[in-house]
């Protein structure tokens, strides 16, 4: 009896030995709780000139230097796919104010035009879909530097954009962005007012390249012999840049601009070459 | 005999208690790692490194949750998260134990080395890598670097259009440990 008695308090204490021991082995790994969920929709702050839900991180600057060159398929030899023509650049910074308003300011060669832009993300999709879609506003007002024997008020010209976008099955982005230009100079029988709802898509095709394309029908009142904009092409995201290559019907670089001056077709085979280079820092 | 066993178990029950003030613990430790690719380089950091060293049994263990690796560019985050597998694999961590001996009643700084299992993208090495301790009052600092070789945790190194980002990439720790009372 006395034999068992001391057997069982034997057992009792290595047990709880073991237990303590268990104090001492590896820390139980925990996942951190506030991890940050990721903005899912699009690579760039801009596809080819039409403005995306994707908003700058704060303290990240985008610098952008967007190209389109002559038509390339007017004089294909002499003019070698419309790259002799003088090509529009626009030179634009980006910077992140907060993780959901970025401002911007952009110059563009022809005409000289110089503009400022912003944006407020005010939903932001998520990658758990506890929010399932992403909705920005945007603002941008340019002016026309070159000297044109003009009354400043007559450069002006500003768009405003509600951009609405979603990812659908993780490799495809969509956005629609209802838009309206506005224009000071109407003297020449330009419209003052110029509507369009701007769709845009991005398709992942691996980690590092995406077929995207943009497209800005107008509705209502028009510019005389101007024509719907559309853009196709290649995005190559290296982490810190993302390099996009496309063809376009627009020279221009900023939307209302697209809106009120483009002329050519795409489908008609109207389309030049462009280039943009997207470069992201952390300041 | 039964006498000596159990004085011998009472002993080494009460013994935890006396080696538990000699253990210290953090989980707002600094993990930084630096990586190169041709003409640019860049650091990822985290502040949520969690980690514990029990100087009675000379144990080292260190973990992060690498969603927490912050590089200062999302869009380079989330390359980051899909080449580290994180969802399959969260945790980069260190269990092992002090090589070299460690006076805990200096208040200098002591160069360390520790041994044990790194685990990374679901695979573990055994590694050795030198540090700093330095007790005070009721706290122990650590700082310690070491090379880490993606490919020996099968780890791809991303390629960024024809060139990729270099293999070896330099990872450094820095933490105080407080005391558990």
């Amino acid at each position: 009896m006395k034999f068992w008695k001391s057997t069982s308090i034997c057992f009792l204490l290595i047990l709880l030995l073991l237990l303590i021991g268990s104090v001492h082995a590896q820390m139980k790994r925990e996942l951190y709780k506030k991890v940050k969920i990721y903005d899912t929709t699009f690579w760039t702050s801009t596809l080819y000139a039409q403005s995306t839900t994707n908003n700058l991180e704060a303290h990240n600057l985008n610098v952008t230097i967007m190209h389109s060159f002559g038509l390339a398929t007017s004089n294909i030899i002499q003019d070698f796919f419309g790259l002799d023509n003088p090509p529009n650049v626009r030179l634009g910074f980006d910077y992140g104010i907060t993780n959901r308003w970025e401002a911007g300011i952009g110059r563009s060669t022809f005409s000289d035009i110089v503009d400022l832009r912003s944006k407020y993300a005010i939903l932001q999709q998520k990658s758990d879909d506890s929010m399932p879609i992403s909705f920005t506003l945007k603002g941008d007002v340019a002016v026309v530097t070159q000297e044109n024997q003009k009354p400043l008020r007559n450069d002006l010209s500003s768009l405003v954009s509600a951009i609405f976008s979603r990812r659908l099955n993780g490799i495809f982005d969509f956005q629609v962005s209802p838009m309206i230009a506005h224009f000071n100079d109407v003297r020449s029988g330009n419209i003052k007012n110029i509507f369009s709802i701007g769709l845009g898509s991005q398709i992942h095709l691996s980690k590092r390249f995406s077929l995207v394309a943009e497209y800005y029908p107008v509705f209502g009142n028009r510019n005389r012999g101007t024509k719907n904009s559309f853009a196709i092409g290649l995005d190559i995201q290296t982490g810190g840049h993302v390099f996009q290559l496309f063809f376009t019907s627009s020279y221009w670089h900023l939307e209302q601009y697209i809106l009120a001056q483009n002329t050519d077709q795409f489908w008609s085979g109207d389309f030049r070459f462009g280039f943009n280079i997207n470069r992201l820092f952390d300041l | 005999m039964f006498r000596f066993i159990l004085s011998y178990l009472f002993i080494w029950i009460l013994f935890p208690a006396a080696i538990s003030a000699q253990s210290f613990k953090s989980d707002s430790g600094h993990v930084e790692f630096h990586s190169t690719v041709p003409l640019h380089s860049f650091t990822g950091k985290s502040n949520h490194l969690v980690g514990k060293i029990n100087l009675a049994d000379s144990t080292v263990d260190f973990y992060v949750d690498v969603h927490t690796l912050d590089t200062g560019i999302g869009m380079r985050d989330r390359d980051m998260m899909e080449t580290l597998d994180a969802k399959e694999h969260p945790f980069a961590d260190f269990y092992g134990k002090l090589d070299t001996k460690f006076n805990p009643n200096s208040f200098n700084p002591q160069e360390v080395t520790v041994s044990g299992k790194f685990t990374v993208h679901g695979v573990s090495r055994q590694i050795s890598i030198n540090g700093t301790l330095q007790k005070t009052e009721s706290e122990l600092q650590v700082e310690a670097t070491w090379t880490l070789n993606m490919k020996d945790y099968d780890i791809k190194p991303p390629s960024i259009l024809f060139y990729r980002v270099a293999k070896e990439v330099d990872i450094s720790i820095s933490s105080t440990l407080h005391e558990i009372k």
